[in-house]
């Protein structure tokens, strides 16, 4: 068996050895062949009898030449298949796994709330140096589009559509970018939505009204019958005309007061799930009641009075937010907003149950 | 077969470099939405000049604070010294160098180099627009 075995490769082996000797020979000899073909060809006598004999001996002659053409080293078609694939993977690589590190980035890359800043402070700029020509290509390098004016009246109406039109600071910077598209006849909702007379110091005058039936805000302080009542009037509109929102308020002692945000803590409980507890205080300590405390967010606001809850205390109030949704704070001419959001972000009890996440923010009067 | 293999993995890695450089070097990917502490340091201090300008106008502090915010900085107050101090030792425009000392200063960040340059620019003795 074991003989057998080691005999059976040896019979390829010589078939094969045969067959490549037998190749080799068919080799010369087709190779003698065409040199005798080439011979004649080139020979001058005798040309008419060659002829007939010449149309096989050229194809074989053909045959042989494809065999003895040297080979290049590289395939060429394969070569270049391998460059497309390595273009085409290199570039896979390039942009997918391993893409350049973000550095450097330039204004036009931020993102839209980012961009909107960077456009505020173009046009806080330009109402520094009056430069349009200089505050026309910040807006052109920002890739604002078509019309990047009309841009700044979008984004003016956007910041004043949200929390960022609460505070005074964003008023003014809502105000730098009207008064860059105004006057190139561009329009957006941020002209209606920030009165001129927010700006601007509003004339007070003092009248006596008879009944004091105007908005009586929910306050447990009694309400002042016949006194004097301060009366803030907008530009081009005429004390005492009708309005839908009349501009009087009630003379209480804490309207003379400035309020701070001095402390916000939050808190994570089932029973009192997204809750905004206020407390206002004066400067003593004392808790104020009947102190109005506004909550904005995207698609509103809510106005609300400290004292309500008197079991409480009298400087409390509270406000239920909705999930998801984001809040600012702050006591309406009497404050500014506090810049940050109050998020009604979800959050885990002790229990491990979920909630949505309470606010505790302290209004103090300023010394 | 040899030959094959030679021009596929020669080719490859030919088409791989050009693809890479390409991918990496002409045409590298852009960033959208990116956030503004990714700000090239170019554009961080023109945003912080006009921020220094705008305050100049309306002497919001807190705004300006805010506003520098944007750019995730530590601590506004140094970062503005520092890009202050920077521009004056680069000799930049008096211009700039004037409102960043001016918002410098409301920061309560007056050092003695702004000092001595606030003198020689500040115009008729003093930060002016509300910087105080």
């Amino acid at each position: 068996m074991t003989d057998l075995a080691e005999q059976k490769p040896a019979v390829p082996d010589r078939r094969a050895r045969r067959s490549r000797a037998e190749r080799r020979a068919r080799t010369q000899e087709r190779r003698q062949r065409h040199a005798q073909m080439t011979a004649q060809s080139t020979t001058p006598e005798s040309p008419a009898p060659a002829r007939v004999e010449e149309r096989p001996a050229r194809r074989e002659a053909r045959i042989a030449s494809r065999y003895d053409r040297p080979r290049t080293v590289i395939s060429y078609p394969v070569a270049v298949f391998g460059i497309i694939v390595g273009i085409v993977g290199g570039l896979f690589l390039a942009w997918n796994v391993a893409p350049t590190e973000e550095f450097d980035t330039v204004p036009r890359q931020l993102g839209g709330n980012e961009r909107a800043q960077y456009v505020v402070a173009v046009m806080l700029a330009y109402q520094y140096d009056g430069d349009f020509n200089r505050a026309l290509n910040e807006l052109v390098a920002l890739n604002l589009g078509a019309d990047p004016i009309q841009a700044v009246a979008d984004i003016a109406c956007d910041l004043a559509s949200t929390g960022y039109a609460a505070t005074t600071s964003g008023q003014n910077a809502i105000r730098s970018l009207i008064d860059f598209y105004q006057p190139q006849g561009r329009t957006g909702c941020a002209t209606d939505l920030i009165p001129a007379a927010i700006a601007q110091a509003s004339p007070v005058i003092e009248v006596t009204v008879s009944t004091p039936t105007l908005r009586p805000p929910a306050s447990k302080t009694p309400t002042p019958v016949g006194t004097p009542v301060t009366i803030s009037t907008l530009p081009g509109v005429v004390p005492g005309e009708e309005t839908d929102e009349p501009f009087l308020r009630q003379p209480t002692p804490a309207f003379t007061r400035q309020f701070s945000i001095v402390q916000i803590d939050t808190y994570c409980r089932l029973e009192s799930s997204g809750l905004i507890e206020v407390r206002v205080r004066d400067s003593g300590g004392e808790e104020l009641p009947a102190q109005p405390v506004r909550v904005r967010w995207d698609q509103g606001e809510s106005i609300f009075y400290t004292g309500l809850h008197p079991d409480r205390g009298l400087g409390y109030a509270d406000f239920q937010m909705e999930a998801g949704v984001r809040y600012t704070i702050d006591m309406p001419s009497l404050s500014d907003a506090f810049t940050q959001t109050l998020d009604a972000a979800p959050c885990a009890t002790n229990t491990g149950d979920t909630a949505v996440t309470s606010y505790i923010v302290w209004f103090r009067a300023n010394a | 077969m040899s030959r094959f293999v030679l021009s596929l993995f020669g080719g490859l890695a030919l088409g791989l470099a050009a693809g890479l450089y390409l991918g990496w070097v002409q045409f590298p990917v852009e960033y959208v939405n990116s956030p503004a502490p990714n700000l090239a340091q170019q554009y961080k201090d023109d945003y912080t000049i006009m921020i220094a300008k705008g305050f100049l106008v309306d002497g919001d502090l807190p705004g300006a604070v805010s506003r520098i915010n944007m750019l995730r900085v530590d601590n506004v107050p140094e970062y503005v010294q520092n890009t202050t101090e920077r521009y004056i030792t680069n000799s930049r425009a008096l211009d700039d160098i004037y409102a960043l000392i001016a918002l410098s200063e409301a920061m309560g960040r007056l050092t003695p180099l702004m000092q001595e340059y606030r003198e020689i620019i500040a115009p008729e003795g003093g930060s002016e627009g509300g910087a105080g």
